[in-house]
């Protein structure tokens, strides 16, 4: 059969026989695309035969456009399938080529941590937290009414000596715990009070086992029944979970002048008994200085030192590692 | 306090081990801080134990006090030191004034005493074994009746003695020689005992030189006195002497003890170096014995308290086991207490309430759970800024709050406004930081030194300022430094100095999208006159951020440049509730525009005009190219914005778009001169 193409005739199943060996023997992806434009291209061979249908005679028209439309789409599906074959064997070709040495680090970008004490004070805090304390705060320059009076710390009484206390050149001093934040809230605030405050705290000492300056954290509770038994079912639910559940605990007496009766706590750990925390009932004195009734209520407070328990959580042998602040120490937390 | 066991047997005697021994006393309060046995040529097996007492218990501080808080866990009673009545001979030269400071004063003149005798060799190894050294066989008695009864006793040479004693405040400035040969100067603060002539002691702390007992003593006047506490007190530090007298009468002296101890160094004094004795001489202001006031003890307090049901006999027994006297009638729901005199810890209900829990002992004291209550959600420890850092690579550090102070001078070199530690623990914790940046100046020294390259680490703290009232300011700021290399861990990616604006992306970061926070250009003296900016929210500044000067980089041999910054914490506000906005889907139209502009002209300026010109359906402007060399004027330079805009109802059309582009041309062109690059 002879179409019209320009000005000569083209015969139809030559076209198609030369069409189909091209498409089957193009050897890459490229050749395949160039061949595919040549013939089914938008100005392709077959394209151009099919715009060029209107002059052939009538009669011819309609027979001749079914054959041009049937060898298009048998050479689409030709071109399919050879292009299938071309991806899979350049895709197995380039692969082997993309091999990379998976023993490679991969890129960091490192966290950075929190200080170990941070860490403490976050964990503690959730403990009490979850039980309904409030986390309050106050200023590190303190006054001797807050330090030290407001706690039933008289002046020259040798239980001041228990504290060695920086003075700052203008009456005020550094506070030597964290207890001057639970008489300000006793002063804001109506009972029931449940609050811990952590803090730095200053004591003119130093060595092996002491920093001048080190971080406690407080509690209070004042509300009814807060008796010396729930004090110690608080403290020993708090070190067991801060511990995990097999420490040995003991409660002995001590003194506070903010706290009658008062308890200290030990651990036992490695071989003997390690004291951890100070405790006791809130001495009616602190709480009528704080204005709250001692007949109608009572309370408890706690203390600890936060590096200390940092120090047996993660076995730091030694307090200065602390405040030394080597990255190499601080990236292990 | 150190003791041997052997002479605590003479009071009570246990049949237990000393380890048994030592947690009785450790669960009574009295804290044993270490004990070890000891093989004593003298008496045997003994031990040596030391206790680490707390200042309520000064009746504790003695053998016999410790014997009696031991005999009353045990239901035990005490047995008193054998004591050899004298036969006195002599006449006492010299009379004792009391007064109110010094109540009860009871003396003893003993004469023709032969002080070639040698302290007993039991005497010399206990207060051995109690840390005191062994100076004469009188000083040595009278130290040995302190650790065994508590009670303070002091010999003066009577023959240096110029008429009679009596107690009084020091006069101002009153100088006095002690034995230890410090010469002190007292004020009217100072009580004293004073011959007719001048002060011979210091009272309740140390005697004085010049009637001090020699080699050629003869003979001696005892005291044995109760000082109220309130008068010692303070004093023995204001003078940096702490002395055995001075720590027992800081805690209070068992006003009814001075007469048996009087006797009981009579005995020994005797003993060892014979003697003739005058009566003992009692001095007393009975009006002026402390008053311990009868306690009310409500049974129900204790039971609430402790989580007892104790009967309110029980109670009774146990308090009476330390001395109490106690009276209980039925109709009451109370019993009455009343108070031994060595007793000076308890004053009320709750002092008594603690006596019992001692005696119970702490363990055996139930326990019951704190009720629960709703969970506190917080952020009062701003843990989201910190994991905000965390998240970026930064390490925290805690530095201390006291800093050399050419440090501290460093960043406020105005001295009135530091404010000094007037005791500080050495040179270098001097003077409250006034700002973070000289401790993470340090740290990053440090850090450095020890062979490490790149440092990203913040603190938060306080920091101190003066103020002009003279009142100490304090301000909680986070400050955060960096300096070294990036991209040194990686193998992949260039590696580079870590600078200004990296610091600043974090800053920007942790500041979240509040556009409330502006950077202005400002300098300070210690950081790059180029590379400083203060942050300002709304019209207060809150802090700043810039590279540290070269001058100082150089000057504190740090191997990088070093950008810091340090912000206001509670200024920094923290995303609140997180409510979702609705956001268009239809499609975005882009512009980029490049400027080529005057050197000087800043970026933000630049920016926040295209925003005003870029009309309501502008989503976001974006600085993407700053270039400045080949094909730009000198002094100029070229910044290409991308600008994107977003309708929420429609497709916006490129008419709109373009309109707006044009208008944005020639504001910039008329505000800055700035031309459109093709």
């Amino acid at each position: 059969m002879l179409f019209i193409h320009g000005d000569s005739g083209v015969d139809i199943a030559s076209l198609a026989k030369k069409s189909r060996s091209l498409l089957k023997k193009a050897e890459d992806l490229k050749i395949l695309e160039k061949i595919y434009i040549d013939l089914l291209g938008k100005n392709g061979e077959i394209n151009l035969l099919l715009k060029n249908l209107g002059k052939l005679p009538k009669s011819q028209r309609k027979e001749s456009g079914k054959v041009l439309n049937q060898l298009k789409n048998d050479l689409e599906g030709l071109f399919q399938s050879r292009q299938e074959q071309l991806k899979e064997i350049f895709f197995s070709e380039e692969l082997k080529k993309e091999s990379i040495d998976i023993t490679l680090p991969g890129r960091l970008n490192e966290s950075g941590t929190l200080h170990p004490v941070t860490s403490t004070i976050f964990e503690i805090s959730s403990f009490f937290t979850s039980i309904g304390f409030e986390i309050a705060s106050g200023p590190e320059a303190e006054t001797d009414f807050y330090n030290f009076e407001s706690l039933n710390i008289p002046n020259d009484h040798p239980a001041k000596d228990m504290h060695d206390t920086f003075y700052l050149a203008n009456d005020s001093l550094l506070r030597t715990h964290t207890s001057p934040v639970q008489v300000r809230t006793m002063e804001k605030q109506k009972p029931p009070i449940r609050m811990i405050c952590p803090g730095r705290v200053y004591r003119k000492d130093s060595g092996l086992t002491r920093t001048p300056m080190f971080h406690m954290i407080e509690g209070l509770v004042i509300e009814e029944n807060a008796s010396f038994s729930v004090l110690k079912g608080l403290l020993l639910d708090f070190i067991a979970d801060f511990f995990g559940k097999d420490v040995d605990i003991r409660f002995r007496p001590s003194y506070f002048p903010f706290t009658e009766p008062s308890a200290e706590v030990d651990i036992k750990w490695k071989r003997g008994w390690l004291e951890i925390l100070g405790c006791g009932m809130v001495h009616p004195n602190v709480l009528e200085m704080s204005g709250i009734n001692s007949k109608n209520h009572s309370g408890f407070a706690f203390g600890l030192g936060l590096e200390r328990m940092a120090m047996l959580k993660y076995d730091i042998p030694d307090l200065r590692a602390f405040f030394e602040n080597d990255l190499r120490f601080l990236k292990q937390f | 306090m150190q003791f041997s066991r052997n002479w605590l047997k003479e009071f009570i005697n246990l049949k237990i081990s000393t380890e048994e021994l030592c947690e009785q006393l450790t669960m009574l309060g009295l804290e044993v801080d270490s004990y070890r046995h000891y093989q004593s040529k003298l008496t045997g097996e003994d031990a040596i134990i030391k206790l680490d007492l707390t200042p309520n218990r000064g009746d504790c501080f003695c053998i016999m006090g410790i014997a009696r808080e031991l005999a009353a866990l045990n239901g035990k009673k005490i047995k008193l030191p054998k004591i050899k009545t004298i036969k006195s001979s002599l006449k006492s030269p010299l009379k004792v004034y009391a007064s109110d400071e010094a109540p009860r004063y009871v003396g003893r003149y003993i004469s023709q005493l032969d002080l070639k005798k040698k302290t007993p060799p039991l005497v010399k190894e206990r207060l051995k074994i109690s840390n005191i050294k062994t100076i004469d066989p009188i000083v040595d008695i009278t130290n040995y009746v302190l650790i065994e009864l508590g009670q303070p006793i002091h010999a003066f040479d009577s023959n240096k003695l110029q008429g009679d004693l009596r107690v009084r405040f020091a006069k101002d400035k009153e100088k006095i020689t002690l034995i230890d040969e410090s010469k002190i100067e007292l004020d009217q603060d100072c009580l004293v005992i004073a011959d007719e002539k001048k002060s011979v002691a210091l009272a309740g702390i140390m005697g004085g030189l010049d009637t001090a007992i020699s080699k050629e003593t003869e003979s001696i006047y005892l005291e044995s006195a109760f000082f109220k506490p309130e008068v010692i007190r303070g004093r023995p530090r204001k003078f940096a002497l702490q002395t055995e007298a001075s720590t027992r009468f800081e805690r209070g002296v068992d006003f009814e003890l001075q007469t048996l101890a009087v006797k009981r160094a009579s005995s020994l004094i005797f003993e060892v170096l014979g003697g003739e004795f005058s009566p003992i001489q009692e001095f007393k202001k009975s009006s002026s014995f402390p008053q311990n006031e009868d306690i009310h003890l409500y049974v129900e307090n204790v039971n609430k308290t402790l989580g007892l049901d104790f009967s309110k006999f029980f109670i009774s027994k146990l308090l009476r086991s330390l001395g109490l006297i106690i009276s209980v009638s039925t109709d009451k729901d109370f019993i009455t207490a009343k108070i031994p005199s060595w007793r000076f810890d308890l004053k009320v209900e709750v002092d008594l309430i603690e006596e019992i829990a001692r005696l119970v002992g702490y363990n055996k004291l139930p326990q019951e759970p704190l009720r629960t209550k709703k969970r506190n959600t917080f952020d009062s420890l701003n843990q989201s800024v910190r994991s905000c850092f965390t998240s970026r690579g930064y390490n925290e550090v805690i530095t201390y709050s006291f800093i050399e102070e050419s440090a501290a001078s460093l960043v406020e070199p105005k001295i009135e406004k530091l404010v000094f530690v007037s005791n500080p623990i050495s040179q270098n914790m001097v003077v409250m930081r006034p700002s973070l940046l000289p401790g993470l100046l340090n740290t990053l020294s440090y850090n450095q030194n020890q062979g490490i390259d790149q440092v990203k680490i913040f603190e938060i703290g306080s920091t101190f300022q003066k103020t002009s009232k003279n009142k100490v300011k304090e301000v909680e700021l986070i400050g955060g430094l960096i300096s070294g290399s990036e991209g040194k861990n990686n193998w992949t990616g260039s590696k580079r100095s870590l600078d200004f604006f990296d610091l600043k992306g974090d800053v920007e970061k942790v500041l979240g999208n509040s556009s409330g926070y502006v950077f202005k250009k400002a300098e300070l003296p210690y950081l790059h006159p180029g590379k400083t900016a203060f942050l300002f929210k709304g019209k207060s500044q809150i802090g700043y951020i810039g590279s540290l000067n070269p001058k100082l980089v150089d000057k504190l041999d740090l191997k990088h440049e070093v950008n810091f910054f340090e912000i206001q914490i509670e200024k920094i506000s923290l995303k609140g509730k997180v409510k979702f906005k609705n956001f268009s889907r239809f499609p975005l139209t882009q512009r980029d525009l490049s400027f080529i502009l005057d050197q000087g002209i800043s970026s933000s300026e630049v920016k926040s005009l295209i925003s005003s010109k870029a009309g309501g359906n502008l989503k976001e402007v974006k600085l993407f190219d700053i270039y400045e060399g080949k094909g730009i004027p000198q002094g100029k330079k070229s910044l290409t914005f991308s600008l994107s805009w977003q309708a929420a109802d429609r497709t916006l059309t490129d008419k709109e778009t373009d309109d707006l582009v044009k208008e944005i041309v020639k504001f910039l062109s008329k505000k800055f001169n700035a031309k459109l690059r093709a």
